[in-house]
């Protein structure tokens, strides 16, 4: 086991190496001067830009740009922020808890009312509710995310609380901060609920089929010959294996839903990486782009692992090298 | 292991229950944000939070004040020299309390306000002035990765180039005593004391800038949380992409404000800072493309296009900015006068206006827009729309029905509603027989684009530094301007603007200027296309809130209704 993760630890660094490499390729291939971006449309002084460039590196050939930056990232050291001289490091640790914040309340969501609805609909098969859940599982993957926000925020932010006379309705948009009027979870609801929505449909759809599937195998077919009860078949021996799809959906989900999600935060004004990244990338400004993004590709990375080796937890027929067992 | 696993699991599945729970509790804020809707007779009330749309800017320390988003929070904090009167455009006093020339109008002597203060006590001295000025001249060799964006505001200064090249302090800035700050320029400039009221140009605590501002017994960095000489303080560092708040300054030295402060609140989006407006938790914003109708109706116009009342929220006031098209004139076919001419006189400039502007905005005849003082409609002669005499010009031009004329570029960058505008440009041109095709670069690329003599019709727009027809003269048509992509070049102009910024006899100079606009507008090197204009809206309990031509809101005479309550 520990020498399997040992191996997985050390498959990072080439990962790494080609995440960053690939980004610095790709950043110097979009065209748009960073340097040049700042001043807008006014034009400035030659000799600032060049001085700039030179402090960036940026008039280096992009092979010795790579190998400072790597040295820098050896020293810890991920840049600074072209766009407004702050360092990477502070931009990340201001943006990251709040991505980290939307996605566990997004995956919350999806683990409830996914895995919940898609039991539902397994063994009610063919009823209303069934009926209702594939229903609603098709709309939402369908629904694009910010039409779905935009909605909600009509709906639970102006509308709702002109109906109640402003006693109930809910924050249209932007995190918790002291002195807020809502409490902090309020803020997270309608952007969780958006997050959620897409991954929650095909969460239930897998829970479903999943569910539906191991029902017809033969060991179920001998619990129930045994006597066992509905319920006691259903959740001490079908779930087990039904689960495993959907918690490896569910976990990269998660990671994916870690690398922050630029249209919800950028519909609800929540402060997160994603929307980060993308303004970034819209300033050219690539030491927030690549630094932040290589964070986010470790994570990404991590939670795979972990996923990786929970399995070996969840069935035990899956084993990972090492001497373990007998 | 699995039994194990499985109590886990229901523990962790109870905790997220209840998590989830709580959450769903509690979905009623615990104070109300509306405001309150009974107006009192009398004059304005003291208090409340004034709610303000943002988005998040680039800096709000004047070091590197130049978007709109920064200057407005720059300009809450800090008082420059001067400030501009936004209903008569006149100079007046901030900072300094008068200021003088010698007859050229090179040397300049301020007199600061005695006894003014930075909000952390310390007093304003004409070396902190000495200091802001160069540390923003000399900034591009002090720090390279962080230089400041603005400098080009202190060019005229005598020294500026060798603080920009070896950062030695600039010669030409001098504080006499505390309240005497001499000021000597490179060329005559009578319009200096407008330049002087830039937000960029106001003075800074050196002790705070170099060492930090203390905060809640944390040390956080000036440019997060600037102290300033202005109506309002900052109350907490900026919190990025969520919010700055200000709060009345009560040691200012000038009138204190109404408002107990300001809460910038910054969206990535603007429908979402819309939504937030309809609900009542925002009270000033802009309003997004499609929806000044409705706005209008349910919020009411205000009569001058600026100020927001109660009943009359819709802001639609011209600024001090221009849409245009430029032409580079250094190749053929546009080296032609009567090329430009015709392109110029063929372009439909209501229906663009009302097509994709929702009439907001105004058919320009001028380069210089409304509001600006010496500004008069139509003295660019072929800025109309007139068929016959665009086709008229084609003949003139040697290419009669758009025969013979290759198919011209249109460059234009993407975003804000330009291809619409190129697409009506475009179809107004094939109407006289001129075929173009369009070129369309992201903002990263276009404006160095249009800095290279690749372009021949491009998209351009300024937008005033200071309220002054100097800035709409000689930053892009004096020959050897840096914004000036038309590559126009006029000897006659050159000496003219040079004659003008000599005259310090405001009416004669104002004169001066319009007679070099007239002259530029003969020569066609632009296109003026509309003027932009204002399309915000204020809340219903915001009283005076002037929201000026150059976007600057006036916070220190907003009130709201109730105070807040």
């Amino acid at each position: 086991m520990f020498q399997y993760i040992g191996k997985r630890l050390l498959q990072f660094v080439p990962v790494f190496l080609g995440v960053t490499l690939f980004l610095f390729i790709l950043t110097r291939v979009i065209p748009g001067d960073p340097v040049a971006m700042l001043s807008g449309q006014r034009v400035q002084d030659p000799q600032i830009l060049a001085q700039m460039r030179h402090a960036y590196h940026l008039d280096l050939p992009v092979w010795q740009q790579f190998i400072l930056y790597l040295k820098d990232i050896a020293q810890g050291n991920f840049g600074t922020s072209i766009a407004t001289g702050r360092s990477v490091k502070d931009i990340f640790l201001e943006k990251y808890p709040y991505t980290l914040q939307l996605a566990f309340a997004a995956i919350i969501i999806e683990i409830i009312v996914g895995i919940g609805a898609g039991v539902i609909s397994a063994v009610k098969q063919y009823s209303f509710w069934d009926v209702t859940v594939t229903l609603s599982t098709s709309l939402l993957v369908s629904l694009p995310v910010f039409w779905l926000g935009m909605m909600m925020q009509l709906f639970f932010g102006i509308w709702l609380k002109n109906w109640t006379n402003g006693q109930f309705y809910l924050p249209i948009s932007g995190a918790w901060s002291p002195g807020a009027p809502f409490p902090p979870m309020a803020y997270l609801i309608m952007p969780a609920i958006t997050l959620a929505s897409v991954s929650t449909a095909y969460a239930a759809r897998i829970q479903r089929s999943q569910l539906l599937e191991v029902r017809g195998t033969d060991y179920i077919r001998t619990a129930r010959a045994k006597g066992l009860s509905e319920g006691s078949v259903l959740w001490r021996h079908a779930m087990k294996n039904a689960l495993i799809p959907v918690v490896t959906f569910i976990a990269l989900d998660l990671g994916a839903m870690m690398a922050g999600a630029i249209l919800t935060e950028t519909v609800f004004n929540w402060p997160g990486i994603g929307y980060q990244i993308y303004l970034s990338i819209e300033q050219r400004d690539w030491p927030v782009v690549i630094g932040t993004t290589i964070i986010v590709t470790m994570v990404y990375m991590v939670i795979n692992l972990i996923v990786d080796i929970s399995y070996a937890f969840l069935d035990p027929r899956i084993r990972y090298g090492g001497s373990e067992g007998r | 292991m699995h039994r194990y696993l499985k109590k886990t699991a229901a523990v962790m599945l109870s905790v997220i229950m209840v998590v989830a729970l709580a959450g769903v509790a509690g979905c009623a804020p615990s104070t109300s944000t509306s405001g309150g809707t009974s107006s009192t007779a009398s004059g304005p009330v003291k208090g409340g939070m004034l709610s303000f749309y943002i988005g998040e800017p680039e800096a709000i320390d004047p070091f590197n004040a130049q978007e709109s988003e920064g200057v407005q929070v720059t300009q809450s904090l800090f008082d420059s020299l001067t400030a501009v009167n936004p209903t008569t455009g006149k100079v007046i006093p901030a900072a300094a309390d008068s200021w003088s020339s010698d007859a050229s109008a090179t040397v300049w002597t301020f007199k600061l306000h005695p006894g003014a203060k930075f909000a952390d006590g310390e007093p304003v001295t004409a070396a902190d002035f000495v200091y802001a000025w160069n540390r923003i001249a000399e900034s591009a060799s002090k720090d390279a990765t962080n230089p400041s964006q603005i400098s080009y505001h202190l060019s005229p200064v005598v020294g500026y180039d060798e603080a920009n090249s070896k950062g030695t302090p600039m010669s030409g800035v001098k504080a006499i005593d505390d309240t005497t700050l001499q000021v000597t320029l490179q060329y005559p400039f009578a319009d200096w004391p407008y330049v002087c009221s830039h937000p960029a140009l106001a003075p800074v605590p050196q002790k705070l800038v170099e060492n930090g501002v203390p905060y809640n017994g944390k040390t956080v960095p000036f440019d997060q949380m600037p102290v300033g000489n202005g109506p309002f303080k900052m109350s907490a560092p900026w919190v990025h992409n969520q919010y700055i708040k200000v709060v009345r300054n009560d040691d200012y030295y000038g009138t204190k404000a109404h408002l107990d402060g300001v809460d910038f609140k910054i969206f990535a989006d603007l429908d979402t800072a819309y939504r937030e407006f309809e609900a009542g938790s925002l009270d000033f914003t802009q309003i997004p493309s499609g929806q000044v109708a409705a706005a209008k109706q349910k919020y009411g116009v205000a009569a001058d296009g600026y100020t927001v009342d109660p009943g009359h929220g819709v802001l639609l006031g011209p600024e001090a900015a221009i849409y245009y098209l430029s032409f580079d004139m250094k190749k053929a076919p546009l080296d032609n006068l009567n090329v430009r001419k015709a392109i110029s006189l063929a372009i439909n400039r209501d229906a663009i206006n009302q097509a994709v502007f929702e009439g907001t905005r105004k058919a320009a005849g001028s380069y210089v827009p409304p509001g600006i003082p010496g500004y008069e409609d139509n003295q660019f002669q072929f800025s109309h729309y007139d068929i016959a005499a665009a086709k008229q010009a084609l003949v003139d031009a040697g290419y009669p029905g758009g025969k013979g004329l290759p198919t011209l570029e249109l460059a234009y960058n993407s975003g804000a509603g330009h291809a619409q505008v190129m697409a009506l440009v475009q179809s107004d041109l094939k109407a006289i027989g001129v075929n173009t095709k369009t070129y369309t670069l992201q903002g990263a690329q276009y404006w160095p684009y249009l800095t290279t003599t690749k372009f021949q019709v491009a998209r351009d727009g300024w937008i005033a530094d200071y309220p002054i027809i100097d800035n709409f003269t000689n930053p892009i048509f004096n020959s050897t301007a840096d914004n000036n992509h038309s590559h126009y070049s006029n000897p006659q102009v050159d000496a003219m603007i040079l004659k003008a910024r000599s005259t310090t006899d405001e009416a004669a100079r104002i004169a001066l200027y319009q007679q070099i606009q007239k002259m530029v507008g003969d020569d066609a090197p632009v296109a003026p296309i509309v003027y932009y204009a204002h399309n915000r809206v204020g809340a219903n309990r915001v009283n005076n809130l002037f929201y000026d031509n150059m976007g600057l809101a006036h916070f220190d005479i907003a009130w709201l209704t109730g105070g807040g309550k």
